[in-house]
């Protein structure tokens, strides 16, 4: 104990420096978790809340529609991480390619814009171009083809979502790679080419060998909100006719919990979303670690 | 004798003020939630100003301070206040009441209601139903059923519009869309279509849903049971219709991906014929911005519900009040929380609530009210009975004639709906079921499910918790 407290007090500044960031993490993140215990409960504004044990996840469990919200969930975020998560990787390592400053700025500019609109906007831009009479449609019918109900159609709606998702964020989440790309070492490029290394070969042996640290983190915190198939992005493309594909955990738990007043139940069903989020962290971690010796932590 | 008289006098007041925590003279202060009323608006502190003032007038002492809501959904921010704790004494609610209520947090205002001076002779028969039924909400406003409405100079040159006044049927109502989609009555090619909705079939279904039958949301069958009308013989006969109606391009073909302000713009640039909007206020605005957009002889009409099986708008849930005005249990000043509310009923108080501000919402002259230009922006935010009753006469009506006629007819038209509150343990198994015939319907209306499937959704509706929920209706209902 003397110990820990002559080890605190001598990096008493760098505790000093890390206090803002714990006390945030505590009010915001790790406090308002003790509201889970409400998935336990029945609520009640007047008087104490009522114990109920498992009955908000009896009844979460025996609901088929909960299960067609955990399945849509899985697929779409699913779906994102196949298509949309290569994506930035790929974008990073052309964008190093470009040798002009000037032109590699100006992509970079235009590619992280979109990031800065709300889901409200894109949703709005998304859907004049892609209604059934938007613009992409008179263009197909200008080649004399048939419409195509991108927002209303059961099979074309996720891929919107994972096409929306890599329009709003793939430039944005190139930042990362960028960052680590940078500091790869000039001496390793030098040396590949004297040895005569293509610019590609530099690209495949040389920069993605040396990212892979930084994938494999992303990729493991990307998992951690595998269960967050983008509320907002749903929310705002969500029309009757692909309710029963798009409708996922956070819009059921919105509906359901907040519009419903059911927050004791849905509060069971975040609950749900929450550990599963912590297993898929934990079984990435370790997998990560048994196949490539490199984690989270 | 004077002393111990006096002595009366001073304990009599100290019992009475010292358990209200008030001091003689000092207002009390009435904590008020309203959506959309920001405490730092000048317009929101000009009324609320003039409130305290004429209530004063009448000896209510009142100060009242307007509770600030987050941005966003209104009915999702006020329960997450509501659940904290904060709890004002007047609260309004747009949705999410049910389950405060359910928790004892809101006074029953029937004793309130019944010794009132002015509420209870401007309640409507609506509002008499929905508050014998649910005791809590109060919001007297006219009947909110959704109209359609029409441009009148292409209602007048329209071939079929003769026959739609004499026969609004449901064959002449789809001759007249039909006519509409095919016209050019801009002499630009518009409209493309003849009618369009804000995603929601509820639009389309206030002129048509009661001519096939639906005239309430549970319907008594042959054997004398309830049933629920979406999974009738009579919903498949309409949704049939819709179909028609989609297929040969009669109804709008983005009409899924329309939010309320889409569906507004198409109308206005005259690329669809046919809209339906919320009778009164909202049919007013749709008028003016239509008459701002295309000059005051695109002023709008009112089309009839079709007629078919029965006639009428969307029939009236008296269950309940969708939204309104209710008061905390758990304040303090109850009756001085319901005396603000009844003087909004009384002359003076409706003055300030319909009118707005003297000389600049509306002028006096010779003792007459002349509404301004600007009255156009300003909505009462509490009661809107069908008479008006202000201090003053009136020489500029309130609402246009597009708007007062929708009214009329919404009056006209009134039939109540049978229907019943879900509760809270059937709530995730009813959303499940709403979201099954939203589903199911809308493919069937695009094309994307042929209608025999009707048959499927029927099936799947009474196993997704339909039997139940039947056979509660049933218990609730006979």
């Amino acid at each position: 104990m003397k110990k820990l407290i002559k080890k605190i007090n001598e990096d008493k500044l760098l505790y000093i420096l890390i206090l803002p960031a714990l006390l945030y993490f505590i009010i915001f993140h790790i406090w308002p978790m003790t509201g889970m215990i409400l998935a336990f409960q029945d609520y009640r504004i007047i008087g104490d809340n009522v114990w109920v044990g498992l009955k908000h996840f009896r009844i979460l469990f025996s609901s088929p529609a909960f299960f067609n919200v955990l399945r849509n969930t899985v697929i779409i975020s699913a779906m994102k991480i196949i298509f949309f998560f290569p994506v930035p990787i790929f974008l990073s390592l052309l964008i190093n390619e470009v040798s002009n400053p000037k032109f590699k700025k100006y992509v970079q500019s235009v590619i992280y814009l979109p990031h800065f609109l709300s889901w409200v906007v894109i949703a709005g831009i998304w859907i004049t171009f892609l209604s059934i009479n938007g613009s992409v449609n008179q263009l197909i019918n200008f080649f004399n083809l048939p419409s195509v109900e991108f927002l209303t159609n059961k099979q074309q709606i996720r891929w919107v979502f994972v096409f929306q998702e890599i329009w709003r964020s793939a430039g944005w989440d190139s930042i990362i790679y960028l960052a680590a790309i940078m500091k790869i070492s000039s001496a390793i490029y030098e040396a590949a080419k004297i040895d005569g290394a293509t610019r590609l070969q530099q690209m495949l042996y040389i920069t993605l060998p040396q990212l892979k640290s930084t994938i494999i983190t992303v990729f493991i915190l990307n998992l951690g909100f595998f269960m967050n198939a983008g509320f907002d992005q749903v929310f705002n493309l969500m029309n009757d006719s692909v309710i029963s594909v798009v409708d996922i955990l956070d819009t059921y738990v919105y509906r359901i919990g907040l519009v419903n007043g059911q927050y004791a139940y849905a509060t069971a069903a975040s609950l749900f979303k929450g550990i599963i989020g912590i297993i898929l962290i934990f079984t990435t971690h370790f997998l990560a670690k048994k196949i490539s010796g490199k984690g989270l932590w | 004798m004077k002393k111990v008289l006096s002595l009366i006098v001073i304990v009599s007041l100290i019992l009475i003020l010292v358990p209200l925590g008030l001091k003689a003279g000092e207002p009390v202060k009435i904590r008020l939630v309203m959506k959309d009323e920001l405490p730092s608006d000048p317009i929101v502190i000009n009324y609320y100003d003039l409130l305290e003032k004429g209530l004063a007038r009448e000896g209510i002492q009142v100060e009242i301070e307007l509770i600030e809501m987050p941005a966003g959904n209104y009915a999702e921010k006020l329960n997450l206040m509501l659940l904290s704790g904060d709890i004002p004494d007047i609260i309004y609610f747009q949705g999410g009441d049910k389950q405060i209520a359910d928790q004892g947090l809101l006074e029953d205002l029937t004793p309130y209601i019944e010794s009132s001076k002015y509420i209870k002779s401007i309640l409507g028969p609506h509002n008499i139903k929905r508050m014998e039924n649910y005791p809590y909400l109060l919001w007297i406003k006219p009947l909110t059923a959704k109209v359609p409405v029409i441009r009148k100079d292409w209602f007048n040159q329209m071939e079929t519009s003769a026959d739609l006044i004499e026969n609004p049927s449901i064959d002449n109502y789809y001759a007249f869309l039909k006519e509409l989609r095919d016209q050019d009555l801009d002499g630009k090619g518009n409209p493309t279509y003849g009618v369009t909705v804000a995603g929601k079939m509820i639009e389309l279904d206030s002129i048509f849903d009661q001519a096939f039958g639906n005239t309430s949301t549970w319907l008594k069958n042959e054997n004398g049971q309830f049933i629920y009308c979406r999974v009738t013989n009579n919903e498949k006969e309409k949704l049939a219709f819709y179909h028609k109606l989609y297929a040969e391009g009669i109804l709008d073909p983005a009409y899924l991906t329309k939010k309320w302000d889409t569906k507004e713009k198409v109308f206005y640039e005259n690329q669809v014929g046919v809209i339906s909007g919320t009778a009164g206020k909202v049919i007013d605005i749709y008028d003016g911005k239509m008459k701002k957009a295309n000059g005051d002889e695109a002023s709008l009409m009112v089309l009839p519900p079709a007629i078919g099986k029965a006639q009428g708008y969307t029939p009236v849930d008296v269950s309940k009040e969708s939204r309104g005005i209710a008061i905390s249990v758990l304040s303090k000043h109850k009756d001085i929380a319901f005396r603000i509310l009844d003087f909004l009923a009384s002359p003076q108080g409706q003055m300030i609530d319909r009118l707005g501000f003297e000389n600049e919402h509306y002028q006096v002259e010779d003792g007459k009210i002349y509404l301004t230009e600007k009255s156009q922006q300003w909505f009462a935010r509490f009661w809107e009975p069908l008479t008006f009753e202000a201090a003053r006469p009136l020489a500029t009506p309130l609402l246009g004639e597009a708007a007062a006629d929708s009214l009329n007819r919404v009056s006209y038209y009134y039939t109540e709906d049978i229907n019943i509150l879900i509760p809270e343990e059937y709530v995730a198994k009813w959303d499940a079921m709403v979201n099954l015939y939203k589903e199911y319907s809308s493919d069937i209306i695009t094309g994307k499910r042929p209608l025999a499937d009707f048959d499927q959704f029927v099936a799947a509706w009474y196993k997704a918790g339909g039997e139940e929920i039947t056979k509660y209706a049933n218990k609730i209902l006979k």
